[in-house]
This record gives C-alpha cells, sequence and structure tokens, in this order.
C-alpha cells in the first residue's frame, strides 16, 4: 500500500514535469535546423 | 506541544491540533520518506510558472485590441511589472515569513502559499476581466509573489530533516521543480490561451482563471502528503559521521543570530553574484544569440535556445546540489565559480569563431550552475547553521535574488546599449558584458573562500526551538 501511494504520488508530479521537458525538448531541435 | 501526538493544551485540557498544525503533520512510523520530495516538487513545480510569466505579457497587451494593440490597451512595459513585483515580493516575503513557516510547518506553509499563489491568478484574472491592472499588479505581483516566496521557502528545512544523509539531493530534487516548473507552465499557457480565445476575446481571463485553479489544486496535493519527521528520527542504518569535518557544524544557530555572521553576509555575496551573472543571461538569451550569430540563428531558434537553458538550469539543481553531498558546498561553489570565470572568458571566442553548438554547450554550463547554486545553498545553510532555523534563515538569504535579479538584467542590457552607441558591432557588444561577469563570480570566488564555521559561542543553546 505505502509503495503503491508512493508511485502513485511520483506520478502525479512526474508525468506534467516529462511532458514539460518533451515540449522543450521538441522546440530545441528547431535551434539547429 | 509535543511534536510527537496531535494534541496541543490550553491549561490542563488537552485540545486537539488543527488538521494543517505542525503536530498533526508529524509522521507514522510506516511513512517513507521519498513521499517527501513530490510534496516539495508539486509546490515547487507550481510557483516555477513565474519563470514563464512573459508568455502571457503580448496577449496582456491585446486584451482590447484582440489580434493588435488598440488605444487603451496596457503597454509592455506596464506589464512588464507584473513579473518584477512578484519577484520582489518574492524575496520580502520569504525574509518576513520565514520564521512562521518554520514553526507553523509545512502544511500550514503550503497552504497559505497555495491560497496566496492560486488566489493571485484569481484576482488578476478579475483585474484582466475590469481590466484593472492595479488589481493584476496586487493580483499576479503582490499575492502571487508572496505565494512565491512562502512556497519556496516551505518545504526545504523538512526536506533537509528527512534527509540528513543527502540533504544536497533532497533539497535540489525540490527546488529542481521550480526550474522546471517554466517548462510545464509555457505550453501549458499557450494550450489554454488557444483553447479559450474566440473572435471577441484572447482568451487570457480563462486560462488565469483555469491556472489559478489547477496550482491551487497542485499546490494542495503537496499539502495533503507532506510530513514532519518525528523528534529524534533518523534513516534507518544511518549514524552520523563521528569524524567532525570543519564546515559541516552539528549545533544550530538562532536566525536572530545567524543573519549577524560574517558567514551570513559572505553567504549573501556569494548566492548574489553567482545569480546576477546567470539571471543577466537568462534574461537577454534571446537576442543575444540572434546578434552573437547574425542572420544565423531565427527567432524561433533564440526561443529554443531560451528551452534548453531551462531545461539545463533545471537539471543542474539535482545533478550539482547532489554532488555537493560528496564535494562538500564550498568545493562545489568553487568549481562554480573558477569553471564559470572559465566559460564567460571563452564565450566572445567561441561567438567569433562561429561555433553554435559550443555557445549553447558553454552557455547550457553556466546554466546549470546558476540552477546549482539556488538548490546547493539550502545545504550549505544547515552545514555552516544547523537544522533548527534553516528555512527562516533561507528565506532571508533570498533576499540576495531579489538584489541579482534588478542588477544582472540592468548590467547586462545597460552595457551593450552602451556598447552599441558607442559604435561597436552587435556581434561584439556583449563581450565586455562577459569580462565583467567574470568580475562578479570573481567577487562570488573571494566571499566562499572566505567562509569559516561559525564560532562555538555563537550556537544555540537549546536543542529544541
Amino acid at each position: 500500500m505505502v509503495r503503491l501511494k508512493l508511485a502513485l504520488c511520483w506520478l502525479i508530479v512526474g508525468l506534467p514535469l516529462v511532458w514539460g521537458v518533451a515540449k522543450t525538448m521538441q522546440n530545441a531541435i528547431k535551434l539547429f535546423q | 506541544m509535543s511534536a510527537a501526538t496531535p494534541f496541543g493544551s490550553a491549561g490542563n485540557t488537552p485540545v486537539r491540533a488543527g488538521i494543517l498544525d505542525r503536530a498533526r503533520t508529524v509522521a507514522p512510523g510506516s511513512y517513507n520518506r521519498f513521499l517527501v520530495p513530490p510534496a516539495a516538487l508539486a509546490v515547487h513545480l507550481s510557483i516555477g510558472q513565474a519563470y514563464a510569466f512573459s508568455t502571457f505579457n503580448l496577449p496582456l497587451t491585446k486584451l482590447l485590441g484582440i489580434t493588435q494593440s488598440a488605444p487603451g490597451d496596457w503597454s509592455l512595459k506596464a506589464v512588464g511589472w507584473t513579473f518584477s513585483i512578484a519577484i520582489l515580493f518574492l524575496g520580502l516575503s520569504a525574509a518576513l515569513f520565514g520564521r512562521w513557516a518554520e514553526s507553523a510547518g509545512p502544511r500550514k506553509a503550503m497552504c497559505v502559499a497555495a491560497c496566496c499563489f492560486g488566489g493571485g491568478f484569481l484576482v488578476s484574472a478579475l483585474g484582466i476581466h475590469l481590466h484593472e491592472i492595479d488589481l493584476l499588479y496586487f493580483g499576479y505581483g503582490v499575492l502571487g509573489g508572496c505565494g512565491l516566496g512562502i512556497g519556496y521557502i516551505s518545504p526545504v528545512s523538512t526536506l533537509i530533516k528527512w534527509f540528513p544523509d543527502r540533504p544536497g539531493m533532497a533539497t535540489g530534487m525540490a527546488i529542481m521543480g521550480f526550474g522546471g516548473g517554466a517548462m510545464i507552465a509555457a505550453p501549458l499557457s499557450i494550450f489554454l490561451m488557444d483553447y479559450f480565445k474566440t473572435p471577441e476575446n484572447n482568451g487570457v481571463f480563462e486560462s488565469f482563471m483555469t491556472m489559478g485553479v489547477i496550482y491551487f489544486l497542485f499546490m494542495m496535493f503537496g499539502a495533503a502528503i507532506v510530513r514532519v519527521p518525528p523528534a529524534d528520527w533518523k534513516p534507518r542504518g544511518w549514524t552520523p559521521s563521528v569524524t567532525p569535518k570543519k564546515l559541516v557544524t552539528t549545533a544550530n544557530v538562532h536566525v536572530d543570530v545567524a543573519w549577524k555572521t560574517r558567514q551570513f553576509w559572505l553567504l549573501w555575496g556569494v548566492l548574489c553574484m553567482n545569480v546576477t551573472a546567470g539571471i543577466g543571461v537568462l534574461s537577454q538569451a534571446s537576442p543575444m544569440i540572434q546578434e552573437m550569430f547574425a542572420g544565423g540563428v531565427s527567432a524561433a531558434g533564440a526561443a529554443s535556445f531560451v528551452g534548453l537553458l531551462s531545461l539545463f538550469n533545471m537539471g543542474g539543481r539535482f545533478v550539482w546540489a547532489s554532488v555537493s553531498d560528496y564535494l562538500g558546498r564550498k568545493n562545489t561553489y568553487f568549481i562554480f565559480f573558477v569553471l564559470g570565470i572559465g566559460l564567460y572568458a571563452l564565450v566572445p571566442s567561441i561567438g567569433m569563431a562561429g561555433s553554435k553548438p559550443l555557445f549553447v554547450l558553454a552557455f547550457g554550463v553556466i546554466l546549470s550552475m546558476y540552477g546549482g547554486g539556488f538548490a546547493t545553498i539550502p545545504a550549505y545553510l544547515r552545514d555552516i547553521f544547523g537544522t533548527m532555523h534553516v528555512g527562516a534563515i533561507h528565506g532571508r538569504l533570498l533576499t540576495a535574488w531579489a538584489a541579482a535579479g534588478v542588477l544582472g538584467p540592468v548590467l547586462v542590457s545597460y552595457i551593450r546599449d552602451f556598447q552599441i552607441q558607442n559604435g561597436v558591432p552587435k556581434a561584439q557588444a556583449y563581450s565586455v558584458t562577459m569580462y565583467i561577469m567574470c568580475g562578479l563570480l570573481l567577487i562570488g570566488l573571494l566571499c566562499n573562500v572566505c567562509i569559516r564555521a561559525v564560532s562555538p559561542e555563537l550556537h544555540h543553546r537549546e536543542t529544541e526551538v
């Protein structure tokens, strides 16, 4: 139960962060085009 | 009031502490300490939105004209003040409320920060709806700024107490969120404005309302899961080092004593110089790369460069702060300053050689050290002044950020303008600035070298606050 809670909490904060990083990386490609 | 039970007392009658009180947030035995970093991240990812406020700058100047500014619309300069007011209130509130946040506990502080930051968006939305810029200043600038300051310091001392074995890594994880928040907020703001816009409305009002609610809920999630460790708690299997380190104290220094010490002001200088150098570049990154590589970088490419710098800024917060647990804080800052001086000195030559990848890499490393400086400072304070009032001392030290926030951008833009007025080509107008940054980092290096342990006479006598 504790591990499930831990995984869920990390997912809640991790997903938006990963989305933001992916968007930034996607745009960063333009610099070298 | 006992720290181990959820009860306070009024005379002889035990009174159950409120849900937000520190006593009610003491962790049970089954609590996993790795739940604290997500709580801190929830707050820092939200308030990190401040770095992406500029995505609203242009739309806020077209509230009446929708597609272009109309007579009566706010000017870009007037809108620009909103961010400056927010950063000013960040520094002021962190300094003023740091001690309160320390005694009230992380949950209460996070709730207040959520109300201020989320509420600030809602008040600003009202200002946008009524087209009253004073409400925007008060909402995002004053209220939101207080949310930024209280939110920034609220989880720091809790993390340090939960991770006495890795304080740099723990605070780095949280403060990384402040750097990463902009990467979420920038695309989110653009998505929301696109979603809500109509021919009669550019969607800024609805975006502010939505973001206010989202950030409030996200920060309250952090407040709900945060816990403080029971008194005398230690990580399983961890024993504090028996060989004392010169710059790591096991004693505590009271906040009212700490800020009067030489060490506090040397650390203030260290943070201020490190931030001034980084923030100056951040504020001018887009025009700088376009002018130094004239014709070689488009506006979209420059925006990508800014995004990449944010990525290095965020990554540096976690990586450098974690590395400082092994190298020691003083050595880590020594690397920041020496490497920073070398890189700033090389930038003009890299620009003249026309090497874009090297230019991006050099500034990426510089920005990683800018972020690393922010993330390592709480652990440095803990090493020098102990854990007792580290949150409050950190709050006061953040005034260095407010000072650097003004000094850095002004220095870079003023020197650039001065150079151009004196006939220096735009591509070379930043060279002098880079050498001045080297000078600032040298001052920071000297401050760092002068830091010594606090005299035992200044240590706090009691072990509890």
